[in-house]
């Protein structure tokens, strides 16, 4: 899978759109389908780090697209394995080092795929049972080891890797992976909560770390952490974090990640998947936002772009599939906002 | 991450023969380059020739993580414990010039137009190796954080270059004498300086800034605390850029320590709180600025330490229930006073109606039925200015049952509206 842009570009202007805007699901599934087969672009090999997110990324849109047979179930397991290290943890392609991102990412896809048993069977990483223990060796035990061994024991967030980066997007990842893999026991979950509400600012919103600007992504990280740990009830002031949410939607129906910055079809995932964790999605104008995501597709050759007129790719196609799953639109899979 | 803000012209145009013979060779070029230093690497070569690959296949592609360690391990088994030949310059970062900017077809923005720039930045003593045992260990930082600057200007939201970074200033605090790395630590707050000049917003900055900062007052590098130059350099970006939302978050972050470390008195913690008002109010007066949410956040911080239950008296906890329904009452003519000549001002009507509310509570009693009156006006502003979120108005009208508004007159009709 490639994070190569194009070949589709977005449509330019609303006012040359047809006034009934439709998904064009079928162009999509055929964008995904064709995005590993581009390896004759520079883009192509530019873009190795995030191949086994771009995986994610395309199959989980196929899934919400309700097409998720369009690519080879045993190819791309067999291509996430092969992303694995010794220690348990994936990185984005094989020859690159493992990281907590590319960890889940893999997770995810085999998640969807329906392979923890050939995790579980094939998998790297420290397998051995713990003391006392009388179940079998186990891959998903490696890989959840090697997430648990990144969460900063002192302060309850994660580290990205070995060289410890950490950001509360790796705190949700993990948690979101650990909990896929059945095994949030290996972490301190309490630490991770407690650390996420240090992170809270006035305005209502979440940052990166404690002391950090609110992101409308970092909020959505910050929410959906609490919501798969259980843990919604530490949000102190859902009003408050509402608004601020709410404001990221602009005139053209968009919505942007952080006050007076530009709107992005990505944010349309955040800020929206947030409002719907803390039951206040009808906040924005969610009939302005599905047309906005609509008028930033490629109705003929597929995919979705940031903004209408620019070149479209698959992270911005899950991400506007992602929204327009949110917010209801017909024909496809509802998706779980956390 | 992925493509941001590329626009359609840049591949619109089929490819001719020669564009794709000259990408083939592109690729070529580039994977060879990684299979080489993969094959390096994998003979355990940590030499400064192989870091020089590295730096040949950073400038083609930073996003590649993967070399960004490799050449950590460079550094860390190799090159570091070399002490004796601190007479060879690491020739990447020495020969890097404006001219040699890779042109990278993923790169989003253009070279030339931040290369003439950086080309300035080249800062002093880059070659002249500090005397003493730390030589060579030295000028390898040294010269590596010379060799990312540029790629920072030219890739500004690449969070592996920014970690990276860190790291390498880590390592000057491990390995280095303290006043040697406090020195290249303090060359960091010019640098991200001229970052946030360059974008005041950008986040990765920010967050860079407060991490220097952080190990600037540590005791590691012998620091004290700069909150009070901090402060004033957010009061410095917020008055060159009154909607920087990202300054005005900083500042709300400082105050508590600010306050704290001036051992503020109450009436200088009054005499504070006055201030900051005096400069949100001026700045919400400026040209188009009422209508910017950023001062309105901020508006918004300083409301919540007057009207919230205490743990949000962050700025002046001593004032009397009394004092804070006077301060609340006096910013509410003060927001009747902004209208004039901003009635189309949603933030105002969003304030006034916020806070008339907040007020009541604050003593203990139902709102007027004057304030009834105009809470209702105000709604109806609301859903007339900002039918965006009339989603959000509904639920505010919902909370409130007595402004149950009669939809006969809301909110065409502007005027009072009976119970």
């Amino acid at each position: 899978m490639s994070l190569v842009t194009g070949p589709g570009r977005a449509s330019i202007s609303a006012s040359s759109l047809p006034t009934e805007l439709q998904l064009s699901i079928a162009a999509h599934v055929k964008y995904i389908q064709t995005l590993d087969k581009r390896k004759d672009e520079l883009e192509y090999h530019l873009t190795e780090h995030l191949r086994i997110n771009g995986i994610y990324w395309g199959l989980c849109a196929l899934h919400l697209l309700g097409h998720p047979e369009a690519l080879d179930r045993d190819q791309v397991v067999d291509f996430v394995l092969s992303c694995q290290h010794e220690n348990g943890g994936f990185g984005a392609a094989p020859g690159h080092d493992a990281h907590l991102l590319y960890t889940v990412s893999a997770v995810q896809v085999l998640a969807l795929c329906d392979a923890m048993e050939t995790l579980d069977e094939r998998g790297k990483g420290d397998r051995s049972s713990l003391p006392g223990s009388t179940s079998s060796e186990s891959g998903i035990l490696g890989v959840g080891r090697y997430l648990a061994g990144l969460q900063n024991r002192r302060t309850g967030t994660f580290a990205g890797d070995e060289w410890g980066e950490e950001d509360t997007r790796f705190l949700y990842a993990g948690m979101l992976a650990l909990s896929l893999l059945n095994k949030l026991h290996l972490v301190d979950v309490d630490l991770a909560v407690d650390h996420i509400i240090s992170c809270a600012n006035f305005d209502g919103g979440y940052g990166a770390s404690p002391g950090a600007e609110s992101h409308a992504m970092q909020v959505l990280v910050c929410l959906a952490a609490l919501s798969v740990l259980g843990r919604l009830d530490a949000v102190s002031d859902k009003e408050k974090l509402g608004v601020w949410l709410s404001e990221r939607q602009v005139d053209g129906g968009g919505l942007n990640g952080r006050p007076e910055k530009l709107e992005d079809v990505c944010y349309s995932w955040w800020v929206a998947a947030s409002l719907s964790i803390i039951g206040k999605l009808h906040w924005i104008d969610e009939e302005k936002l599905t047309r906005y995501i609509l008028e930033c597709q490629d109705p003929e050759q597929g995919g979705i772009a940031d903004r209408p007129g620019d070149m479209v790719d698959v992270f911005h196609t899950h991400f506007g599939i992602a929204g327009l799953s949110l917010l209801g639109y017909p024909d496809l899979v509802q998706v779980d906002a956390a | 991450m992925a493509s941001h803000g590329i626009p359609r012209s840049s591949t619109t145009e089929p490819k001719t023969e020669q564009a794709r013979l000259k990408e083939q060779e592109q690729i070529q070029e580039y994977t060879a380059l990684v299979d080489l230093i993969d094959a390096k690497i994998a003979e355990r070569q940590y030499t400064r020739e192989v870091l020089d690959l590295t730096s040949k296949l950073l400038k083609k592609n930073p996003e590649n993580y993967t070399i960004w360690n490799v050449r950590r391990r460079l550094l860390i088994h190799g090159l570091f414990s070399k002490q004796s030949d601190s007479s060879l310059p690491l020739t990447e970062s020495q020969s890097f010039s404006p001219g040699a900017t890779t042109t990278t077809s993923s790169a989003n923005l253009s070279s030339s137009a931040t290369t003439s720039w950086a080309s300035k930045e080249t800062l002093p003593n880059r070659a002249s190796p500090i005397p003493g045992k730390n030589g060579t260990t030295h000028d390898l930082i040294k010269g590596d954080l010379d060799f990312i600057f540029p790629l920072m200007i030219e890739y500004p939201k690449c969070y592996w270059i920014w970690n990276y970074r860190l790291w390498l200033l880590d390592q000057a605090i491990d390995r280095l004498e303290v006043d040697v790395a406090r020195e290249l630590w303090s060359r960091e707050l010019a640098l991200v300086g001229k970052m946030l000049n360059r974008d005041s917003r950008n986040f990765h900055g920010w967050a860079y800034r407060r991490g220097v900062i952080s190990q600037l007052e540590s005791s590691k590098l012998h620091g004290r605390s700069m909150v009070e130059s901090e402060f004033g350099y957010t009061t410095k970006m917020v008055k060159a850029h009154l909607s920087n939302f990202s300054a005005w978050h900083y500042r709300s972050k400082l105050i508590p320590r600010l306050l704290t470390e001036r051992a503020a008195s109450d009436l200088e913690r009054y005499q504070f709180l006055n201030n900051e008002f005096e400069l949100i109010t001026n700045a919400i007066y400026a040209d188009a600025y009422p209508y910017a949410q950023s001062v309105w956040f901020y508006y918004q911080f300083l409301m919540s330490t007057i009207v919230d239950e205490v743990g949000h008296a962050i700025i002046t906890p001593n004032l009397t229930d009394e004092d804070r329904i006077e301060y609340a009452t006096k910013q509410l003519v003060n927001l009747r006073d902004m209208l004039d000549g901003a009635e189309d001002c949603k933030w105002i009507y969003n304030a006034l109606l916020e806070y008339t509310l907040a007020l009541s509570r604050m003593q203990n009693r139902q709102p007027l039925e004057v304030d009834k009156e105009e809470c209702r006006s105000w709604l109806a502003e609301l859903r007339k200015l900002d039918p965006l979120r009339s989603g959000r108005w509904d639920d505010v009208e919902k909370s409130l049952k007595w402004l149950d508004v009669d939809s006969r007159f809301a909110p065409e009709s502007g005027g009072p509206i009976e119970l």
